[in-house]
């Protein structure tokens, strides 16, 4: 590991660290309701947001009522999306779609795609951005929901968090005025700083027509561009991770410089890291939140540390061709296959390693050019259930939910009935809890497997069909369909779905799982090298960024409801203190040993067995 | 047509998601703490 790269890590650490209890205390007032110095010229705007939308402030929710209405809010976006996607070509007006995207730009699986896509907060783009979505669809469409999704994740982890801290309390909370809060108070002023500090820094945000310009040989050259910088900024702070472009932050227009880059991942990890110290703020106990904050940074840290060795280290193949990989003043060395120059390897495996820990699957680089072992850490990150500081809101419940499981596994060590911040966990707890990790578990694996063994018409081998042979294709099965990929010239049939993959072996089922993983886990990040716009892979996606999302967190709010309705227990000399640093590594150890045992036969097949290939200098298939 | 269906997909998973909110209610009811 080279100096520049572990500076990286701890100066972006240190940052981090500083951000947290500021933050976290703030977000504890937000949510408790008490004055802030923004609430005089927020509150007035919130009044009148419960005013226009009917949500009486003071209203409880028992948690079937907030997850329902978690439902509704999600499901009436989600359509909407998907309407205004489809009729982006009506909305011409003001230069809001100068280059005249229609409809058919996104034929209908691919807009249902993105439209769960969004509404999850997975971000996940089986398209390309700047020759597809209108100004208008990028704004109201989509960026929309990088703000509603992440204040709605941010809402069920501060409704779990008042399972914790209520007593004998039929409600945890109110979904309406928690997303307004949240949105308000927590999104909306750290958006807006970002976001000038983003167009400052050389992010563009206007509303001007591509650009056709020459280039020095001679060429001609489509600039593309547009109101890039308020989208970005909610892309990052909402750890959405949808790119206005489709090279995401590896873009110059996305991420113009290292002092851009550096901002966009603190911009990532700093909600999350906050709610370590809200939850510690609300239940009472500061320490709480500093030992869940412990564990996720000693994953964090292990996870950029590994990621930039195995980088650094690089590939012995590229060695073995006289390429020069040991790093010098001049060149980075080590393995610089899909990285941006202007980066290098210490802010690219940075970034990889901040974008899967968080939910927010932007990228500086790409995930299919790392080494095996420098890629299995984004995999790994997103295979935890992205409980390393995670998405905002997100990281935190699925943090909660493994101390849930972590509480009960001790406390069958030591025969005593398990407690976690006073409350007694019990089978219905747990039961969730286990649910949680095996819908998740079940999406992933189960669509893996669907996709590596399934053939649609015509076969093992794809077809491809011009114009002289449309006679031909007419003659394919319908079911070809379902493989087709939207908008290819000439029209390509994949046939079977592992034809989708740029590289076959390993590195092929790598591309696959890491779809699943990343959908199913809301990342959105792309491993790359995958042609997923075809309605197979769009409705499979759907359905595992779906699942991931509300069917994970429908249990948790079971469990918070179940946690707030029981008194609490005084802590007595036999009660496990899960403020110590036992808990953190009892907690670390619970995440691993899950996520191990659930996926290590499938990290086995991919890129373990890709990285001793690499090691023993066997080719790759 | 196609606009339906996929329509239609969507809105059967949030009923499966009520579904599964009412499920998990219905557990909770059914296992009565210590």
């Amino acid at each position: 590991m080279t100096l520049n790269g572990m500076l990286q890590i701890l100066v972006y650490f240190g940052v981090i660290l500083l951000i947290t209890k500021p933050l976290g205390a703030y977000m504890a007032k937000v949510f408790e309701g008490e004055k802030t110095l923004l609430g005089r010229v927020l509150r007035p705007f919130e009044l009148l947001i419960y005013k226009l939308c009917g949500i009486h402030e003071d209203e409880d929710m028992r948690w079937s009522t907030y997850a329902v209405a978690m439902l509704l809010f999600s499901v009436v976006g989600m359509v909407l999306t998907y309407a205004l996607l489809r009729t982006q070509g009506m909305f011409n007006m003001f230069g809001w779609n100068p280059q005249a995207f229609g409809g058919k730009d996104m034929p209908p699986d691919v807009a249902m795609n993105t439209a769960a896509s969004f509404a999850t907060n997975t971000n996940w783009q089986n398209y390309v951005p700047e020759m597809t979505v209108s100004y208008f669809s990028n704004m109201v469409s989509l960026a929309i929901h990088n703000w509603m999704s992440a204040a709605t994740g941010i809402a069920i982890a501060v409704a779990l968090i008042r399972g914790f801290s209520r007593r004998s309390a039929k409600g945890i909370g109110n979904f309406w005025v928690d997303t307004v809060r949240a949105t308000l108070y927590v999104l909306l002023p750290l958006a807006f700083i970002g976001g000038i500090v983003f167009i400052a820094g050389g992010v563009p945000q206007n509303f001007l027509p591509y650009q056709i310009v020459t280039t020095i040989e001679g060429a001609k050259q489509t600039i593309a561009q547009g109101p890039v910088a308020s989208q970005e900024i909610i892309k990052m702070l909402g750890t959405n991770g949808g790119g206005f472009f489709n090279a995401n932050s590896a873009h110059p227009f996305e991420n113009p410089s290292n002092f851009i880059n550096l901002l966009q991942i603190i911009a990532i990890f700093c909600i999350p890291a906050g709610l370590t110290y809200t939850f510690g703020k609300m239940v009472g106990n500061t320490r709480q939140g500093w030992a869940i904050f412990s564990a996720m940074s000693a994953m964090f840290l292990c996870g950029a540390i590994a990621c930039n060795v195995a980088e650094q280290t690089g590939n012995p193949f590229v060695a073995q061709a006289k390429v020069m990989t040991e790093q010098t003043a001049t060149q980075p060395g080590g393995n610089m296959e899909g990285k941006e120059t202007r980066f290098g390897i210490g802010a690219s495996t940075l970034f990889a390693t901040v974008t899967t820990d968080a939910s927010c699957g932007a990228v500086n680089g790409m995930h299919d050019s790392f080494t095996p072992l420098g890629g299995l850490v984004p995999l790994f990150n997103i295979l935890t259930g992205e409980v390393i500081f995670g998405g905002v809101g997100a990281g935190l419940y699925g943090m909660l939910m493994f101390a849930v499981i972590g509480v009960f596994i001790a406390g069958l060590m030591v025969g005593r009935t398990p407690e976690y911040i006073g409350k007694k966990i019990e089978k219905f707890e747990v039961q969730m809890s286990m649910l949680a990790v095996l819908v998740l578990a079940a999406s992933i694996l189960g669509f893996t497997a669907l996709s590596t063994n399934t053939t649609y018409p015509p076969g093992a081998t794809a077809q491809t069909f011009d114009d002289k042979h449309a006679a031909d294709e007419a003659k394919l099965p319908t079911l070809a369909s379902w493989n087709h990929v939207n908008g290819s010239t000439p029209s390509n049939y994949e046939g079977a779905t592992t034809n989708n993959t740029n590289n076959g072996g390993a590195h092929g089922f790598t591309e696959i799982f890491y779809l699943y993983a990343s959908s199913t886990g809301n990342n959105g990040s792309a491993f790359a090298g995958i042609t997923g716009n075809t309605p197979h892979y769009n409705v499979t996606g759907m359905f595992a960024m779906l699942i991931g999302r509300f069917l994970m967190i429908i249990p948790l709010l079971a469990i918070a409801g179940s946690l707030a309705a029981k008194k609490r227990v005084p802590e007595s000399s036999g009660t496990f203190a899960t403020d110590s640093g036992t808990f953190v590594v009892l907690l670390i150890g619970v995440v691993i040993l899950i996520n191990v045992l659930t996926f290590f036969p499938a990290l086995a097949l991919g890129p373990i067995v890709e990285h001793f290939k690499m090691v023993l200098m066997k080719p790759p298939i | 047509m196609q606009d339906i269906l996929y329509i239609a997909m969507g809105l059967l998973f949030f009923a499966v998601a009520v579904a599964y909110v009412h499920g998990c209610e219905k557990l909770k009811g059914s296992t009565p703490d210590e």
